[in-house]
């Protein structure tokens, strides 16, 4: 058995060269099938998201593609011609797919480290090579542990744990201030892009209202049609701070566009209610003090920066856990792999011997009775194939049973050893060394 | 052996609330299914326990202070056990309900008398028990708007600190636990009101057939009299800060606060400090 991966991703390609070796989802089946029809008798798993692209193969040392036969195959299917991408092509072999495999799918190989979206891409792109038959014995084993190891470093490391973009980090606030947003009114003050990016995150709260505040109306008009939201002229700001509860404010005045006093004024009219201010302004467009007053929660820039460096290192420090983690793992599961592959390479061995003896012995009986009716040679064959069955049960069980038991890496089994010596069975083949990535 | 089988399900809960703990460290999600479990368990465990006290005694088990706080943990311990099935499994329920919930048992168990020290019989009987019936469902909805009041003090703490503190577990949001204390206030007040009123009410009826000392009345200068009369009015300054805009959030929480420890001092304090009163069990000198 032999595994390879080959691809690109983010720190290998510029987007020019991902984008074009890209399998979008319209041909994602066309290549698994194209995959299929070059390289028979082999499994593949295309993963193809906007940070990587990397087709996965497996199959029998002996027909499995090598680097040279995929690169081909990607350059054909493309229509690129192969210097396009080779010098960015990364491979790796064996133990190290599935090492590599089990990092990308706890997202420490992703451009923001610790992010959510690839566990669901490993577990699409999967489901495509399932769907598409391209995925056999081997990549069920491998994906599937893949999926759980992903799932096991976030909860063991918290690694998905805090967002990383002030934007992010401001809904995180928001749910941490409010429960429902349907009944809640945002208020942008300023129509910078800041603004615009942080509504965006908002915006998937489902707001019920949103009002944007601005010196130049047909901007705020602008932006307030972005987003299906009420354009307010500036001279209005008071009366929107008092409809608010979560506030945006991303103007470049020169000083506080709200003082302490004013927004005393606003909270009494607002009767109290809690509000969520993000002054995402430099310099500041809310006086602090405004900070310190009851059922206010106000976050100026460098705080919701200083929250995303904090959630970043935090996330670093996961790094090494989680490495601990993917180590142990990639070694059981490729143990497991080979194991299970020995297992089956002997089951065979095993079958095949004992059909040999049980048809050369029915041979040598049925030469020496040619009296024999083709019924009764029928019944005897019938008889021998029960026979070799029965005789051959326990082992066979004995070999499956062994070939799940965990056990040293490096050694075959006891029981498939023992097996191979009872039956006179050819050794297994020494396991190989897992090769080290290709660049 | 009664302290031992309190123990059974106390040791319980304890085991919950230390996984609950354990969630600071432990982030796998076994850790919420042990933690549900536990405190399912004890839960189940105390009802046994309370079945058998009502089976034993031949009425609900709200008849004396020990048995009325034991009730009042048992409920606490559902509505915890509800939120934590309910709300997202990263919000720390537990870290406010279980400890609670302990706190009302091994009360309950070591400082209160175990007996109703009292002898009522018909129409007595009855409206001494449904006096007890509103005023424990008054101190459950107290009791709520306690650990949410808290809650919501721990996470305006928590969102004031910069940068935001990380404890390694979730509290609910500050709309959320101010809603809980909002509705559980309102709910507690008229409950505890009418509690009182037919306590009020049956008392003076009793002295007035035998007068104090006599009769189960319990005359108005007396400890749990005026007790209770301080609770209500510390209640009814609850409700109406609840309802006034200017102290909303700290003010009422802080006010929430108050008020529980005032319900537990007028339930169990004058019992448990031995004061003279005439009310329940020390009437007839029941001791812990």
């Amino acid at each position: 058995m032999r595994l390879l991966a080959l691809g690109v991703d983010h720190r290998s390609a510029p987007a020019t060269v991902r984008e074009a070796l890209a399998f979008g989802d319209s041909r994602l089946g066309a290549g698994l099938d194209a995959l299929r029809e070059s390289f028979p008798g082999n499994e593949f798993v295309v993963l193809s998201t906007c940070n990587r692209v990397e087709v996965y193969a497996a199959g029998p040392a002996d027909a499995a593609p090598d680097v040279d036969a995929l690169s081909d195959f990607i350059s054909e299917f493309h229509g690129l011609r192969h210097d396009a991408f080779a010098s960015h092509l990364v491979g790796y072999h064996d133990e190290a797919v599935v090492g590599h495999l089990f990092r990308v799918a706890s997202s420490l190989e992703s451009l923001v480290l610790g992010e959510g979206q690839i566990l669901g891409q490993v577990r699409e792109a999967y489901r495509s090579a399932v769907d598409r038959k391209a995925a056999g014995p081997v990549f069920h084993a491998v994906f599937q542990n893949a999926l759980r190891v992903g799932k096991l470093v976030r909860e063991k490391t918290g690694m998905d744990q805090g967002k990383l973009s002030v934007a992010s980090v401001a809904v995180d606030l928001a749910r941490e201030v409010f429960d429902t947003f349907a009944d809640k009114t945002v208020l942008v003050i300023g129509a910078g892009k800041m603004g615009d990016l942080t509504l965006q995150h908002l915006k998937a709260l489902n707001p019920g209202r949103i009002l944007i505040v601005n010196r130049n109306l047909g901007r705020a008009e602008a932006v307030a049609a972005r987003w299906q939201g009420q354009a307010v002229p500036f001279e209005r700001l008071n009366q929107a701070l008092i409809d608010a509860d979560l506030v945006i404010s991303t103007t470049a005045a020169a000083e506080p566009i709200v003082t302490h006093d004013q927004y005393v004024r606003v909270q009494r009219a607002r009767r109290n209610r809690l509000a969520l201010i993000l002054d995402i302004a430099i310099p500041r467009d809310f006086d602090p003090r405004i900070g310190d007053l009851d059922q206010v929660a106000l976050y100026h820039v460098d705080d919701l920066r200083a929250q995303a460096e904090q959630n970043l290192s935090r996330r670093r420090k996961g790094v090494e856990p989680a490495l601990q983690i993917i180590e142990r793992e990639t070694a059981a599961c490729y143990t497991a792999l080979r194991r299970q592959q020995d297992a089956g390479m002997l089951l065979r061995q095993l079958g095949d011997r004992a059909d040999q003896v049980r048809e050369r012995e029915l041979e040598f009986l049925f030469q020496s009775l040619p009296q024999l009716t083709e019924a009764d040679r029928a019944a005897i064959a019938h008889m021998a194939s029960r026979l070799q069955n029965q005789f051959l049960h326990h082992p066979r069980a004995a070999v499956r049973s062994a070939a799940s038991e965990p056990a040293p890496p490096d050694a075959p089994h006891p029981v498939l050893t023992a097996v191979r010596h009872l039956f006179g069975l050819a050794d297994a083949p020494v396991p190989k060394p897992g090769l080290k990535k290709i660049t | 052996m009664d302290r031992l089988k309190i123990l059974c399900f106390a040791g319980t809960y304890g085991l919950a609330l230390a996984v609950e703990l354990a969630r600071v460290v432990v982030r796998s999600p076994l850790r919420w299914y042990a933690g549900v479990g536990l405190t399912a368990l004890g839960w189940l465990v105390q009802t046994v326990y309370l079945a058998n006290l009502a089976w034993t005694s031949g009425a609900l088990p709200v008849t004396s202070p020990f048995e009325s706080v034991m009730v009042l943990s048992w409920v606490v311990a559902l509505i915890g056990l509800y939120l934590m099935v309910q709300w997202p499994r990263r919000v720390a329920v537990g870290f406010f309900t279980l400890p609670l919930v302990l706190g009302l048992i091994c009360g309950a168990a070591w400082f209160i008398p175990r007996s109703t020290g009292r002898d009522w019989e018909g129409a007595t009987a009855f409206w001494g028990t449904v006096h007890g019936m509103f005023l424990l469902a008054g101190a459950v909805c107290a009791s709520l708007a306690f650990a949410a009041g808290l809650m919501y003090l721990a996470q305006m703490r928590r969102l004031k600190s910069r940068p935001v503190k990380k404890f390694g577990f979730s509290l609910p949001s500050l709309e959320q636990s101010e809603r809980v204390n909002r509705g559980a206030v309102v709910a507690a007040f008229p409950l505890l009101t009418a509690g009182l009123l037919i306590g009020v009410l049956l008392s003076a009826v009793e002295l007035r057939k035998g007068g104090a000392g006599t009769s189960h009345g319990v005359p108005w200068y007396d400890p749990k009299v005026l007790s209770a009369g301080g609770m209500w009015l510390v209640f009814a300054v609850l409700l109406h800060a609840r309802f006034r805009p200017s102290m909303r959030g700290r003010t009422v929480m802080m006010l929430t606060i108050a008020a529980f420890a005032f319900l537990v001092f007028t339930w169990v304090g004058v019992e448990a400090l031995r004061l003279p009163t005439a009310h329940g069990p020390a009437r007839a000198g029941v001791t812990p």
